[in-house]
């Protein structure tokens, strides 16, 4: 579970989150929506501390989430970035074993087999020994999917997953990270994929001028929106 | 022509000690280079600013007089400072010159990692961090393997420029390759064909890693990646 108390970000003058109150809760999936610019990847990238918060506090199943132990904590956050940021100079299978085993200090045998097994999951079992300059965007955002799983997370934060990938291949991370979805991970998720979000998500909040403006289930969000920005956002974007 | 193939072959009895002195020099200058590059990118202000002020002064001050403050003002600055108790001296010498030589390519070394470093994706540390791996972790796992790959022709070219400043090491009697020439010159009064003997000799140490400074240069541009032999080797 993550609580979130009255987060605020400024980045100099300028006031990025004004004060967000969430609770997020364990097996929730949770879609954040809003238009670009409304502080939607900044309240996720504060969430493990990539940001830090200018006020408020964070918890993660009642712990505080603090720069001292920050680190022990991101062990329980995954997180997927919108441009993949795949280790360039390792394998696919070195990208996915190198934080367990330096980080957990698991045994290599062991990473290699959670690795291995992850591949199969994400559907790139062949590609273990690829490079990923040698991948698509599809392949490659699978695999820092299977590298966020890989640390046994409870949490998984998704910072637009698939804004940057051809159309083509947003199917194919959609797919697993609906299946991630199926099987009960808690999931935060900043995207544009609004039909995605209408599907997967059990929660989604709508992000404007850095508050959450408005939230629900996808039903109340996408079919019956109250607040005057919400339906203004739809309409463009549905 | 039997006087320039004789300085060629005198002066090439320095090459072991110019080259050993160079990797000796390039060596401690990795070493100073990354501590000094990491410092002036600390977060902390008490890391950054000695950082900073090394690299003005070396660099704002000759090699030369540097080697001179080491190898002969220091035994002098020791012998006053505990009234004469303690007598240091460099020897051999040339330890004296290895170390002078290797705290001045630091501070240019120091600026060549750090635009490495900083040419490194910042998504890279994002990711490493988000994964739960410390500063440090990250920096030598993730960061330092890339930045490396970017700046190896820079300092492929370090070290052809320290080859060549070694040569200033004959004036406090180290024997390499131009002390060689000048202990010939001398002996033998053949100056020209001493010198020109020794400038050979340089030259054709030069000459080839300036064409690997070249290749590493032209390889850099055309991929960012992975060399060729390096990809899909069998298992890990």
């Amino acid at each position: 579970m993550i609580e979130i108390k009255n987060l605020e970000k400024r980045f100099g003058e300028v006031e990025v989150l004004k004060g967000i109150t969430e609770t997020i809760h364990d097996n929730e999936v949770v879609c954040v929506i809003g238009p670009s610019g409304s502080g939607k990847s900044t309240f996720l990238r504060c969430l493990n501390r990539l940001e830090e918060p200018t006020e408020g506090e964070i918890y993660l199943d009642g712990k505080l989430i603090e720069e001292k132990t920050i680190n022990e904590t991101r062990t329980h956050m995954g997180m997927v970035f919108q441009q993949f940021n795949l280790f360039p100079h390792k394998s696919v299978l070195e990208n996915i074993m190198l934080a367990p085993m330096k980080v957990k200090n698991i045994g290599r045998e062991e990473a290699e087999k959670t690795a291995r097994e992850l591949l199969v999951k994400v559907g790139l079992s062949d590609k273990a020994d690829y490079y990923p300059s040698e991948l698509s965007g599809g392949q490659q955002q699978r695999v820092a999917i299977a590298r966020a799983l890989a640390m046994q997370p409870g949490v998984m934060l998704f910072d637009e997953p698939t804004s940057a990938l051809d159309p083509e291949m947003v199917g194919e991370v959609l797919e697993v990270m609906k299946e991630l979805a199926e099987n009960g991970m808690t999931m935060v998720i900043v995207t544009h994929e609004m039909g995605f979000a209408r599907e997967a998500a059990d929660r989604v909040f709508f992000m404007d001028q850095g508050y959450v403006m408005e939230q629900g289930t996808p039903d109340q969000i996408f079919n019956n929106p109250q607040n005057e920005r919400t339906k203004s956002f739809l309409s463009k974007v549905l | 022509m039997a006087d320039y193939i004789e300085g060629i072959r005198v002066a090439a009895y320095g090459l072991g000690t110019t080259l050993t002195v160079t990797a000796g020099a390039l060596i401690i200058g990795l070493v100073i280079g990354l501590l000094i590059a990491l410092g002036k990118m600390s977060k902390f202000k008490i890391l950054r600013w000695p950082a900073s002020v090394y690299v003005e002064i070396v660099r704002g001050t000759p090699l030369f007089v540097q080697i001179l403050i080491l190898a002969y003002g220091l035994p002098y600055l020791i012998k006053d400072i505990t009234n004469g108790a303690v007598t240091f001296n460099w020897s051999p010498i040339v330890i004296a010159g290895v170390i002078a030589c290797g705290l001045n390519s630091g501070a240019y070394l120091a600026e060549i990692i750090r635009s490495g470093i900083q040419a490194v994706n910042k998504g890279q540390t994002e990711a490493a961090r988000s994964l739960g791996m410390s500063h440090i972790q990250n920096m030598r796992y993730i960061i330092l393997p890339q930045a490396f790959k970017v700046i190896l022709p820079a300092m492929a070219n370090e070290f052809v420029t320290l080859i060549k400043e070694t040569s200033i090491l004959s004036y406090i009697g180290i024997v390499e390759i131009t002390r060689e020439g000048i202990l010939w010159a001398s002996r033998a009064f053949k100056f020209f064909p001493a010198y020109i003997g020794v400038a050979v000799v340089y030259l054709c140490l030069t000459i080839p890693l300036s064409r690997v400074v070249a290749y590493l240069e032209k390889r850099m541009s055309n991929s960012n990646a992975i060399p060729k032999h390096k990809k899909r080797k069998a298992g890990i």
